[in-house]
């Protein structure tokens, strides 16, 4: 080959590099930029006095003498909406029967909406429900709802040959003529000083329960249940599958058995999770009956058996690359089989075996499907560490499965889904980061 | 060094965390979708007022059965009741199913709002889901082929809408997307303009039409007075009369609180 032909040939490959390594970085920013935004919206946002005044009650923070003037200043204005609502309720009454109707359900439409933005009105009944105890939390939500407090959306059918298109009607026009009219440019002039919205950083999403199934509050309980399954499963399987290795490299004959037994090991590292999931519900709750109900145990043990074929292959490599003149040294020097073992070859291979190690972590914390039988569940208090043998635990990866499908109202709650997944997200970088610098320091120290 | 001292204080965090309430028993709930917003609400109230956990699964009512006969809940949320063979099957590992009614609940038939359909009879919606009426012309809709959402075979819901819309014994068509949660279900016809799925009554939004069945649109009001006839009551089962902390649960449904959870969840009174 002539050297022009080469260098196109170098080049266009660099080129081809290059541009992989492009696509490839656009679609992480892609998938990262739009989970690190809206989940970091969880944390930090626009909240309102209902945030403080739910956090005061709920959490017994802030100060109060503080929230109570901003809840007088903000029942300052709500007051004049509240009149209005009495006046129009009046005027109802003066009205006749058919014209009454009319409006009565526009009126409760209406009600409805200013309660989903400013919380209870009075006279309303004390609602036994959190959720329904404050207005909107969140300034971008308060927006959505006042939206839906001015316009009301209708459907326009008219050409029967299709579905029909969405359009507003201006609920003011509705109300011509009758003195509720004037509440609607009311509400949308002052909803600032009714709601008073200020930049808040909530730290308490990590570190809080969550309050009325996700509503309100944190998610502390799924960051805990996720530390316990992953770390849990690492207590299991890591020694297991450090001495499997072991046997694997140093111990077991070459031969039929030693060779079935390895591609075993290499199907069940490609055998879907979810098998493991039923086989964790079968094997350990049903007939080992390892707890009475799902439990952390139960479900640690699972995701151990699921990662134990990755620690085992990651183990095996770390051990045959340790240079074989290691050995043979300690061998020459009257040091036993065991003996070189323990002391040369495991600490030389210990960088890359953590490494295998904490990239198991890693995933045992982000699988779902083997915990959805054996572990967890929707809603749960924090647990201690004394209730890992009997009981279940929220974890984060279900959790964002739940509260995106099963939640029965999984559109208001995005913040919190976004907030979810942020934080699984950063856990298992975390994990690897600590994976590569443990690996660094470990060679340093075999290396000086 | 400063790496195992910080694992060592995040371990005490831990354990001392856990020490405070290790003595306090756990009541397990497994089972429906559809009485998950129920149960999840009535779990809150109960663990603050009485200080006892609950755990709250949705896993569909089949599971729910499933796993009070393994014994690995203590109480399960189902939107049917049992059938014979599962209480045969509970009998023959010593589980004796009592059920308790918490709730009413309508099936309501939903379509996206953009449909300008408002009523169906029951012979209309056994005709599309048996795969006999495809398009939503011949309904008196729009020209556009209707997609049939059902749910998982797990679900007590689905076994509801076929024991109460089209017979038990109907064959549902192939065709139909299976969806495995209420919510699941509410997501897929509100982004499918000409989709046709049910739902539970406590799950229904602005962002889904509910359409009339043989002329009745499902209310509380209409549920509780039999006239809306898609209607189901909604079980909590426990192995034998409850007793203890799962029989204050239990009754929790009957209580003045408890019937304000149920009703501001959109669900039924019985």
């Amino acid at each position: 080959m002539n050297i022009g032909t080469r260098k196109i040939l170098d080049r266009s490959f660099t080129a081809v590099g290059i541009g992989s390594i492009v696509v490839m970085a656009l679609a992480l920013m892609i998938v990262v930029v739009p989970i690190v935004y809206n989940g970091i919206g969880a944390v930090f946002f626009t909240g309102t006095v209902e945030h403080r005044k739910m956090l005061h009650a709920e959490f017994r923070r802030g100060d109060s003498q503080y929230l109570s003037s901003e809840v007088a200043s903000s029942n300052r204005y709500r007051a004049k909406v509240y009149d209005m609502l009495t006046g129009f309720e009046a005027e109802l009454e003066t009205m006749a029967p058919e014209k009454k109707a009319e409006y009565q359900a526009k009126y409760s439409q209406v009600r409805t909406a200013l309660q989903a933005l400013l919380g209870p009105l009075p006279g309303d009944p004390e609602p036994m429900l959190t959720r329904f105890k404050y207005g909107q939390t969140r300034w971008e939500k308060a927006e959505e709802k006042l939206h839906d407090l001015l316009y009301e959306s209708k459907w326009d059918n008219t050409n029967p040959n299709v579905m029909g298109k969405e359009y507003f009607v201006s609920r003011a026009i509705g109300f011509e003529g009758t003195s509720l009219a004037r509440l609607f440019p009311y509400v949308k002039d002052n909803l600032e000083n009714m709601l008073l919205p200020e930049f808040t950083f909530y730290w308490g999403f990590i570190t809080d329960s969550s309050v009325d199934s996700h509503f309100f509050g944190g998610i502390w309980p799924e960051i805990q249940g996720t530390f316990f399954l992953a770390i849990g499963a690492m207590l299991f399987a890591f020694p297991l599958g450090v001495v499997a290795a072991v046997y694997f490299t140093e111990y077991a004959k070459p031969g039929f058995l030693n060779s079935m037994l390895r591609s075993a090991n290499s199907t069940l590292a490609g055998v879907p999770s979810i098998v493991f999931g039923m086989f964790g519900l079968a094997f350990f709750i049903n007939t080992m009956k390892v707890s009475e109900s799902k439990s952390v145990i139960a479900g640690a043990l699972t995701l151990a058996i699921m990662i134990l074929p990755t620690i085992i292959r990651a183990a095996e490599e770390a051990i045959l690359a340790v240079p074989k003149t290691y050995r043979e040294a300690s061998l020459s020097l009257g040091s036993t089989k065991w003996n070189t073992i323990a002391t040369v070859i495991l600490p030389a291979a210990l960088p890359g075996i953590l490494t295998g190690g904490v990239i198991s972590l890693g995933r045992a914390a982000g699988e779902t499907a083997p915990i959805i039988f054996t572990a967890a569940v929707s809603v749960g208090s924090a647990i201690g560490l004394a209730d890992v043998f009997s009981s279940p635990t929220p974890a984060l990866s279900w959790n964002i499965y739940n509260l995106a499908s099963e939640h029965e109202a999984a559109t208001q709650i995005r913040h919190v889904q976004y907030g979810m997944v942020l934080a699984l997200v950063t856990i298992v970088l975390l994990l690897n980061l600590s994976a590569i610098v443990l690996r660094a320091r470990i060679s340093k120290k075999l290396k000086g | 060094m400063i790496n195992k001292l910080l694992l060592l204080v995040f371990l005490l965090a831990f354990a001392v965390n856990g020490t405070a309430n290790a003595d306090v028993k756990t009541l397990v709930l497994d089972g429906s979708t559809t009485v998950g917003p129920v149960a999840k609400s009535l779990a809150t109230y109960f663990t603050k007022k009485y200080g006892i956990r609950v755990t709250v699964s949705e896993s569909g009512s089949g599971n729910g059965a499933k796993s009070l006969i393994n014994g690995s809940c203590t109480i399960a949320a189902m939107s049917r009741a049992m059938k014979d063979a599962e209480i045969a099957a509970a009998r023959i590992k010593g589980v004796n199913p009592v059920a308790h009614v918490i709730a009413l609940d309508g099936l309501a038939m939903v379509v996206h709002p953009a449909n300008p359909v408002r009523s169906l009879s029951k012979a209309q919606i056994s005709s599309i889901y048996h795969g006999t009426i495809t398009n939503w012309k011949e309904v008196g809709g729009a020209n556009a082929r209707i997609v049939v959402i059902q749910r998982e075979s797990n679900s007590g819901t689905q076994d509801s809408f076929k024991e109460l819309v089209t017979g038990k014994s109907m064959q549902i068509t192939g065709g139909a997307e299976t969806q495995s949660s209420n919510g699941a279900v509410k997501t897929r016809v509100s982004t499918t303009p000409s989709s046709i799925g049910f739902l539970g009554l406590g799950f229904v939004d602005r962002s889904v039409k509910v359409i009339a069945v043989n002329g009745v649109l499902p209310s509380v009001k209409t549920v509780k007075n039999g006239f809306y006839s898609v209607s189901r009551p909604l079980y909590l089962y426990t192995n034998g009369q409850p007793s203890g902390p799962v029989k204050q649960f239990i009754d929790l449904p009957n209580t003045v609180e408890g019937k304000a959870i149920i009703s501001e969840l959109g669900f039924v009174n019985r």
